[in-house]
């Protein structure tokens, strides 16, 4: 890992008028490097890579990414910055956000060709090496629609792929997929993580961070209590925040199984 | 009946002109509404401060005044200032100004139900608000637009009907015409309503129908 | 005769106010009657026999279809031609229900069909009949999803009833032309028209946005 620090969050603060969404959130991302944010729901996580890429704007702090220093509360970015962040920062979202009206193919070329006018021909041969990456060119010509959940969460990796972006955000990637699905879209972000790329992602899935992460941050309560190297963080929490959170983490096993069980029963008796 | 049938064969050549004018005023206003309309709806919706309030207001005001008195004030009052309009312009004016407020709240509404994920990828692929406008946004608020813009299509080819008071020679100023001549006013009003209401039909069933197989091949 | 402008406010404000209590008179008293009507006509045409239903059908698509200035001549002139002669206020007010009565059908048909079928299912699963089901459950439930169509449809009955003019009901256009007649000051005139149809149409649609927020309290 190198020590170049392409993502760099100092004490960034977000506000929704008086109500704390996040605060004092710094931490760095250095190439190649895979950093997995982890934490209860409402802890501010999604909205912090939100800002990364500028979705949402902030309110205090400072945040270098690739070289743009963008500065809390103040003016925002200009388009031309804003612009090459966006370029070359990809996203996944929750909700795979595909083009309903666009085919699989062309969700994968629409930004090459507008935004960096690469030819129709050259877009789509990319778009299919990337799919064929996924196990999915057969679909190409099909509608998001017609896709499984996590096909279109496959695609959506693609079509932020196809921007070349040296970091990729994901927005827990799998938190709306059935189970039996969420297997096949953390195998295509694992092969991302060994060739290289650089990512902060925001998840659900403890083993997975455990294993893809080199660093893992807890973030409860708006704030970063815990981060650290994945291992350490994951098996031995310094802080009580940290220690209860991983802890409940476990349970909702448990809950499910009952969950699934209760109505089998019920059924049975009627 | 017979009798009714006849005059209707006799006066039917008569009708059919105003029916001309009738077809001319609708489609000139349906442009200016569809395109002032889509303005109307970008204003309202841009984040510019004034430039909102300013098309919330016009579409707040125009919408609860009668569009005769629109009408009336585009064909005589401006006149009385100045600005004289024909009996065609001041039509299509007024119109096109008035159905400008109903196409606009379409396209508003349209726009605004496309969900905010969808703009979030596109803005976070680096595509240009206008791209993410034309390529992203406009091709789905297209499927919720087509079954209101219809229903208010209808509604503007009956409302030409009131260019009549301003003696346009619209098929309904060419029924008058022609009743106040014969003294047939039943007979005239109804072979109206029946040219009238084909159209309604056309518009309402055959582009309905067109739709709903658009929306069911939908993607 | 040449009157200063700046006195022809002063000089009509009281004619056109009269005008404008006409107009609400008959629209509140038509309102009131195709609501009523409006009620058992979709009634009829969701529970009735298929006849019946078919009546109902095409009256609504026959009200809907045909330009409201032309529904009006129908009944104003259209029957002197078989003898009946109304008179101004009896021909506005047949017209304005007749009207009304169409688009009241719809509001109300959806307002049902939009109540969940599982409200019907309770109800039966507790033994009420489909009668007390229908007026105790369903209804209510109805009214208050109707609020904001029928807010739009008392606006739409109050703009019609610009048309009256034209058979010598003496509303607000009508006044609004009389003084255009006498002083030639078409501009001030008819925006005293349009000011007393804004004020008019916007209260309404405070009203409506006052009764939705009451009725939507339990939601």
């Amino acid at each position: 890992m190198s020590n170049e620090a392409v993502i760099s969050a100092q004490r960034v603060t977000k506000r929704f008028g008086t109500q704390v969404v996040f605060e004092d959130v710094s931490l760095d991302v250095h190439k190649k490097e895979v950093v997995a944010i982890i934490g209860p729901s409402g802890a501010g996580k999604s909205t912090f890579i939100r800002c990364v890429n500028q979705l949402h704007p902030f309110n205090g702090g400072t945040l270098e990414v690739l070289g743009h220093t963008l500065t809390g509360g103040g003016p925002p970015p200009s388009r031309e910055v804003l612009q090459d962040i966006r370029t070359r920062v990809g996203m996944v979202f929750q909700t795979f956000n595909l083009f309903p009206h666009l085919s699989v193919v062309n969700n994968i070329i629409l930004a090459p060709r507008e935004v960096k006018k690469i030819p129709r021909p050259r877009a789509v041969e990319q778009a299919m090496e990337l799919l064929a990456m996924v196990g999915l060119e057969h679909k190409a010509e099909m509608f998001p629609r017609r896709l499984s959940g996590g096909e279109q969460q496959r695609v959506a990796i693609c079509r932020a792929l196809a921007m070349d972006p040296e970091i990729m955000l994901f927005d827990e990637p799998t938190s709306m997929l059935d189970p039996e699905l969420v297997g096949e879209v953390l195998a295509a972000i694992r092969r991302l993580a060994r060739q290289g790329m650089t990512m902060l992602l925001v998840t659900h899935e403890m083993q997975f961070a455990k294993e893809v992460a080199d660093t893992v941050v807890i973030m409860a309560d708006h704030h970063i209590v815990e981060q650290g190297r994945a291992a350490e963080v994951l098996d031995a929490p310094a802080t009580e925040r940290a220690q209860v959170f991983l802890r409940r983490i476990l349970k909702p096993a448990e809950v499910d199984e009952v969950g699934e069980v209760a109505p089998a029963r019920l059924r049975g008796r009627l | 009946m017979q009798a009714m049938f006849s005059a209707w064969v006799q006066y039917l050549p008569q009708l059919l002109k105003g029916v001309g004018v009738t077809l001319e005023l609708t489609g000139l206003s349906l442009v200016v509404a569809v395109v002032f309309g889509f303005i109307l709806a970008l204003a309202r919706l841009s984040r510019i401060r004034g430039l909102d309030l300013l098309a919330t207001w016009y579409v707040e005001i125009i919408r609860a005044i009668p569009v005769l008195i629109l009408l009336f004030m585009a064909y005589y009052s401006l006149g009385q200032v100045g600005i004289a309009l024909s009996g065609m312009t001041a039509a299509v004016v007024s119109l096109g100004g008035f159905y400008a407020t109903q196409y606009g709240e379409i396209f508003r509404g349209a726009i605004l139900s496309i969900d905010r994920g969808q703009t979030e990828a596109a803005a976070a692929l680096g595509l240009p608000s206008s791209v993410t406008m034309r390529r992203v946004i406009l091709p789905q608020a297209f499927f919720a637009i087509l079954p209101p813009a219809t229903n208010q299509l209808s509604n503007l080819i009956k409302d030409t009907s009131l260019v009549f008071t301003i003696s346009l020679a619209d098929l309904m100023y060419q029924t008058y015409a022609a009743l106040s001549i014969n003294f047939l006013p039943m007979d005239m009003l109804l072979l109206a309503g029946v040219i009238y209401f084909i159209f309604y039909l056309v518009i309402a069933k055959f582009l309905g129908r067109w739709e709903l197989n658009v929306q069911r091949s939908r993607y | 005769m040449h009157i200063p402008i700046l006195n022809i406010p002063l000089l009509y404000s009281g004619a056109i106010a009269q005008g404008a209590i006409k107009d609400l008179m008959v629209t509140i008293i038509s309102t009131i009657l195709s609501f009523i009507l409006g009620t058992l006509g979709a009634t009829a045409r969701l529970y009735g026999p298929k006849l019946v239903k078919t009546v109902v059908y095409w009256y609504v698509e026959i009200i809907r279809g045909l330009p409201a200035i032309l529904q009006l001549f129908i009944i104003y002139y259209g029957f002197t031609q078989w003898g009946i002669d109304f008179s101004p206020l009896t021909a506005a007010l047949i017209w304005l229900v007749a009207y009304g009565t169409g688009y009241g059908v719809e509001i109300f048909r959806s307002g049902i069909i939009d109540v969940p079928q599982g409200q019907w299912e309770a109800a039966s699963a507790l033994g009420l009949s489909r009668t007390m089901t229908m007026f105790r459950i369903i209804v209510p439930q109805a009214y208050v999803a109707m609020l904001p169509p029928l807010t739009s449809f008392v606006v739409l009955q109050l703009k019609n009833t610009t048309l009256l003019y034209l058979v010598a009901y003496s509303d607000i256009m009508y006044q609004a032309r009389l003084g255009t007649d006498a002083t030639e000051q078409p501009g001030i005139l008819y925006l005293m028209a349009a000011l007393a149809y804004l004020i008019m149409s916007l209260a309404i649609g405070r009203l409506g946005y006052r009764l939705e927020r009451r009725a939507a309290a339990y939601r």
